[in-house]
């Protein structure tokens, strides 16, 4: 999946957007994952209360 | 309160957006600082070691620019002084601008200046597009340099009666209305010589700009009509 750079400037989102959906794919991982914990963290808390 | 749902928990959704605000904020002054990077202009001292920059400097103009294919990135890009053989530029082989391969850090900086005030001021962009910015009524700039049709077998240049690529651009330049090119003829806009030859400069310097091989394919329509 990760092809050697092809970019005149080395960049961490030349590394990434190796093709049309990397970047996007990685960005909204790294959006939701974080969602998803706090997801949890908020459940538990309701369930605590209840 | 029995089984109230996360989904319409107001603390999930401030967190989520809190999160989301802030790493798209982190995102967007990276991505600032990485493009500053990224269009910086070279230097004269670049181009002499062979160093690569997406924006040469001013002195490019000194040198012979063509647009060829790498396979390595699967598109064409501007070479500078000569291929390599890997589609990478060489910044060796010069080429005479109006008259010298020789024009120094300081004249060549001048004179792309002058272009780029003349192609403010004349308002290029009002028809033409630089870069993709612009009008769409006029054919793009960005590689008009490297526009088969101002070669010596082109069309245009022997229209101007001049022998070199850039005497023909600017006489153009000077006298658009004179020369049938196009439907959409180009207005005279009162530009001089001394503008003409800044706006030539400018338009070389815009060819040898890396833009990740944009405009497609360039120069390589056969049998165009009306710019089509």
């Amino acid at each position: 999946m990760i092809e050697p750079l092809t970019d005149v400037v080395p960049s961490f989102f030349a590394i990434l957007n190796q093709g049309p959906l990397t970047l996007t794919i990685f960005l909204h991982t790294i959006i939701v994952l974080p969602m998803i914990w706090v997801y949890k963290q908020e459940k538990a808390r309701l369930d605590s209360e209840a | 309160m029995a089984n109230k749902s996360v989904w319409s928990d107001n603390r999930f959704w401030a967190r989520s957006a809190a999160w989301i605000s802030g790493f798209a904020s982190v995102l967007l002054i990276w991505l600032t600082f990485d493009t500053s990077v990224q269009i910086s202009m070279g230097t004269d001292s670049d181009l002499k070691n062979g160093v690569t920059k997406r924006v040469p400097a001013p002195t490019v103009i000194n040198y012979k620019i063509t647009y060829e294919m790498s396979a390595k990135r699967g598109h064409e890009v501007p070479i500078i002084g000569g291929n390599d053989g890997k589609g990478m530029s060489l910044f060796q082989e010069k080429e005479k601008f109006f008259g010298k391969d020789d024009w120094s850090e300081k004249e060549a900086a001048e004179m792309l200046h002058l272009g780029k005030l003349a192609s403010q001021t004349k308002n290029c962009m009002n028809c033409h597009t630089l870069l993709g910015n612009g009008a769409y009524y006029a054919p793009d700039l960005t590689k008009a340099w490297l526009d088969p049709a101002w070669s010596s077998t082109g069309a245009l240049q022997p229209m101007t009666g001049k022998t070199t690529k850039e005497e023909a651009m600017a006489e153009f330049l000077q006298h658009p209305s004179k020369y049938p090119t196009h439907a959409r003829m180009m207005p005279n806009l009162g530009i001089t010589e001394k503008e003409a030859r800044g706006l030539v400069a400018f338009l070389k310097h815009m060819s040898s700009i890396d833009t990740n091989g944009f405009p497609r394919n360039f120069g390589k329509m056969q049998g165009a009509v009306n710019g089509k």
